[in-house]
């Protein structure tokens, strides 16, 4: 094994570590995860009365390719992924706020790499128990996610939908490098997800126009196409969505890296 | 007449120290002023698609929002610790109040003034005045839906937040239980039905704050306006009632503390 490989499997080794740890320390915040899950089954309860008053009860009814069954269920995967995500920025910001980033930095593992494992390992988690208590609160009322392949799309995509996630909430959260403040940021963030990013509403249900803007940003390819592909498979639109979150993995990825190594370079700590 | 006076001075006070950092109220308050113009960006999205749910139309979703925001606003500017007195209590921070010669709830409530409630206040005013009914009588309808829907809010978390004095750390219940208010507070109550609309309108008052824009904005119901007005009275008296019960449960490890 050459130098380069062992470099490699060392860092692996330490983000599988890392993502272990995160694991752990999630489990034993039960309230936490309680907490969630009600809002998750209540906020679902309100989409399902919505969308049934907005199709009448009509489960046959298909608008913009949408039934009533792929509409809840389309929902019930946007808002695991929503949910999913730990809330890096503010967890960024506080370690600089407080001087803890002193203590990442001289660390023997990538500042952003570290935060990835935890942020894996949690989402990952997060996402899984949100899959089964939005389940348990979908089917009953508009019955099983029979999507054929739909699943497999939903995993597959899923990946990269995190993956983006994180790296826009690291882009939200390196800021405080500079400012310190981050929520207000993470906020107008956390607003285009919820619009343009296609979790209230699937973004084949805007208008044209709308549609056309969605398709030029990164928000589409965190929620909408992981949960479009659930309730609707195809195979030739998934391999291109995988192409679009490559993309845009690589793009931000660049992009968090210049901009960690600009704001490392400024950065002042006393102590930590 | 010495309590009105001491809540004017809580209130200038408040308002002062949010005027310290001009900047920063500007920003929170802007914040959430687009918080909610965003929450009308889809709804106006969803109506493009479904004119008419439930007899409701953006228009009413509209002063839905101008009533919910407009009274959460005003009563979180004022009265800003109403979502938090389950905290109080849980941790022992009941006592600096104690030691006020003042009515202890109302000491409490006026403590605290929430910088971000002034966008929601503002935004409720300024989506009213884009398409609400700015004649005097629509004016005056608006302001009693103001009334009612802010008392809501805060004599719903009085009385959620004095289960802290029977069952200790309710915080985060309580916490779960505004974010579940608040949310019911801006969907068309036409849209629930059955036992849940009957919740909405006994256990869970929202429906007295979601039905606002048809029962006493768009065609005035004297029954409903009635009903609302009683639920928002009744359920205040009740949440002083309670904390006053609560009060003599109350016990501390004598926190010492300063009101920030």
């Amino acid at each position: 094994m050459d130098g380069e490989s062992k470099r490699w499997t060392a860092a692996g080794r330490k983000a599988a570590a890392v993502g272990r740890i995160a694991f752990r320390h999630q489990l034993a915040y039960k309230t936490d995860f309680a907490m969630r899950g009600f809002f998750l089954l209540f906020i679902l309860f309100v989409f399902i009365q919505l969308w049934s008053a907005a199709y009448e009860g009509d489960f046959s009814k298909s608008i913009s390719g949408f039934t009533l069954k792929q509409i809840v269920w389309y929902l019930v995967f946007t808002e695991a992924l929503t949910l999913a995500a730990p809330p890096l920025c503010y967890r960024i910001e506080e370690e600089v706020k407080n001087g803890d980033v002193a203590i990442r930095l001289i660390r023997p593992q990538s500042y952003a790499g570290y935060h990835f494992s935890v942020f894996a390992s949690e989402a990952l988690t997060r996402f899984i128990v949100h899959l089964a208590i939005g389940s348990a609160i979908a089917w009953p009322f508009v019955g099983p996610p029979a999507f054929g392949y739909g699943w497999l799309g939903l995993l597959a995509l899923s990946a990269g939908a995190l993956t983006v996630t994180f790296l826009l909430l690291m882009l939200v959260g390196l800021c405080a490098f500079w400012v310190e403040e981050t929520s207000g940021l993470y906020f107008v963030l956390q607003k285009l997800q919820f619009t343009i990013g296609g979790m209230l509403l699937p973004i084949d249900l805007m208008p044209e126009w709308l549609q056309r803007v969605c398709a030029w940003l990164p928000f589409q390819a965190a929620l909408y196409f992981p949960a479009r592909m659930g309730v609707h498979f195809d195979a030739a639109l998934l391999a291109k969505q995988l192409a679009i979150q490559i993309g845009w993995i690589v793009l931000l990825a660049l992009a968090v890296s210049r901009m960690y190594r600009r704001g490392v370079s400024k950065l002042h700590v006393n102590g930590g | 007449m010495a309590n009105a006076r001491y809540v004017w001075t809580c209130w200038k006070v408040n308002l002062a120290a949010a005027m310290e950092y001009r900047l920063s109220f500007l920003l929170l308050a802007g914040m959430m002023f687009v918080n909610n113009a965003i929450w009308l960006f889809f709804w106006s999205l969803f109506f493009g698609r479904f004119p008419v749910v439930q007899g409701w139309e953006l228009h009413d979703v509209m002063l839905l929002w101008a009533v919910s925001t407009g009274g959460f606003g005003w009563a979180a500017m004022l009265f800003g610790n109403f979502p938090r007195i389950a905290g109080i209590v849980a941790t022992g921070h009941l006592d600096v109040y104690l030691s006020q010669p003042r009515p202890v709830l109302l000491s409490v409530l006026v403590s605290r003034c929430s910088v971000t409630a002034a966008g929601d206040f503002l935004f409720g005013i300024a989506v009213y005045l884009m398409v609400g009914d700015t004649s005097p009588r629509g004016m005056l309808l608006f302001a009693l839906g103001l009334l009612i829907s802010g008392m809501l809010f805060i004599a719903v978390m009085v009385v959620a937040g004095c289960s802290a004095f029977w069952i200790g750390n309710a915080e985060g219940m309580t916490q779960q239980l505004f974010n579940s208010f608040i949310a019911l507070t801006t969907y068309p109550s036409d849209i629930f039905r059955g036992f849940v609309k009957l919740a909405l309108f006994s256990l869970v008052p929202a429906g007295f704050i979601s039905y606002l824009p048809i029962g006493l904005l768009r065609d005035f119901d004297p029954l409903f306006a009635a009903g609302a007005v009683t639920a928002a009275c009744g359920l205040t008296l009740a949440g002083a009632l309670l904390f006053r019960r609560g009060l003599r449960r109350y016990a501390s490890g004598n926190t010492i503390a300063m009101r920030s």
